[in-house]
């Protein structure tokens, strides 16, 4: 993408693909690019604050929430940067990490899609029950 | 066509109901500046946009700002769950209170009710970009400011958390306005509007 430079009209220079935040650094911060995470002074806490992150390993729901966000942000850079190849590599990973995390959160406690609740394409299932409404809703905080 | 996910893009625990931080933060929900706002202006925004790869970016920008509007729903909810009376009275939160109980209705932290009045869709792919721009700094200061008066670690995180997602954001609308620029006339950006004088657009 070219960044002509004009009077009279905003510029933004255009991302380059740089160093990335782990999954469970990336949410914390808010986005994968270590580029793009500029805090507040404000928001500087001494130490790890204590938020609402849990452990990935205790908590089945935030492995899905962190995969989730990796796809999130790298789909809007995919948008402006439709033909990055490290981009598109890691997509293709996170998809299927993240269909197949929805798969077994669904199987161990309950659908967060309702795709999920049949199963794979090649092994679908045919569910004991309309499971879609089970669960905690997700204003009220919980997990599982 | 959307499809919900049973679940917050970022989670969101708070165990201290907290009357006057709700009505800061409520702000990010029906405020000028909110995540309802934002929504609502990217997703009308999107239909007339001359490239298709901006209004498809419009198009997830404005999903995500939905869930950030759940999420900001979500705090103000927990926050006010167990409020009593004596809490809603004491903390200035009286005035909601009578109007909506502990119900969650998309207002600025100065009662200002939600408004399209808020945001544009100018029908100008450069204007619409600008708007674009200028509302997720307005969004940042927002975050930045509750960020200055708001104490708890649970409140805070997810605050931390959305306020990147503006800069973020940012970055995308730059480069969405730098393919706009390549798609108009480089001597002079400002001879036609590239979404209504289709006679100078391919």
């Amino acid at each position: 993408m070219m960044n002509h430079q004009h009077l009279a009209v905003p510029s933004v220079p255009v991302q380059s693909w740089g160093l990335l935040y782990g999954k469970e650094e990336a949410l914390r911060a808010g986005t994968i690019f270590q580029d793009l995470n500029l805090p507040f002074f404000a928001a500087e806490e001494a130490g790890r604050a204590d938020g609402p992150l849990g452990e990935a390993g205790k908590d089945p729901l935030l492995e899905i929430q962190q995969i989730s966000f990796l796809l999130d942000d790298l789909r809007l850079y995919l948008d402006t940067h439709p033909e990055d190849p490290d981009g598109l590599a890691l997509f293709q990973r996170a998809v299927t990490e993240r269909k197949q995390k929805l798969l077994e959160f669904s199987s161990s406690f309950y659908p967060l899609t309702p795709d999920s609740m049949c199963g794979e394409t090649e092994n679908p299932v045919s569910p004991a029950r309309f499971s879609w409404q089970e669960g905690p809703a997700p204003w009220e905080g919980g997990c599982v | 066509m959307w499809i919900y996910e049973k679940r917050l893009q970022y989670p969101v625990r708070i165990t201290k109901t907290c009357p006057k931080t709700a009505q800061l933060i409520i702000s990010q929900y029906g405020g000028p500046d909110g995540e309802l706002s934002a929504s609502m202006r990217y997703l009308s925004q999107r239909y007339t946009m001359p490239s298709k790869a901006v209004g498809g970016l419009l198009t997830d920008i404005g999903t995500e700002e939905l869930a950030h509007m759940e999420i900001i729903c979500a705090m103000v909810y927990q926050l006010t769950k167990h409020l009593t009376v004596e809490e809603a009275k004491t903390a200035g939160f009286d005035a909601y209170y009578i109007d909506h109980t502990a119900g969650i209705w998309p207002q600025a932290a100065s009662s200002l009710p939600f408004s399209a009045v808020e945001f544009q869709s100018k029908g100008d792919a450069i204007t619409d970009l600008t708007e674009d721009l200028a509302a997720e700094q307005k969004a940042r200061t927002v975050y930045d400011n509750l960020l200055r008066m708001i104490q708890d670690p649970e409140v805070r995180e997810p605050l931390k958390f959305l306020r990147t997602r503006e800069i973020v954001h940012f970055q995308r609308f730059g480069e969405a306005l730098e393919k706009t620029k390549e798609q108009l006339n480089a001597k002079n950006l400002y001879y036609f509007n590239p979404e209504f004088d289709k006679t100078f657009t391919v």
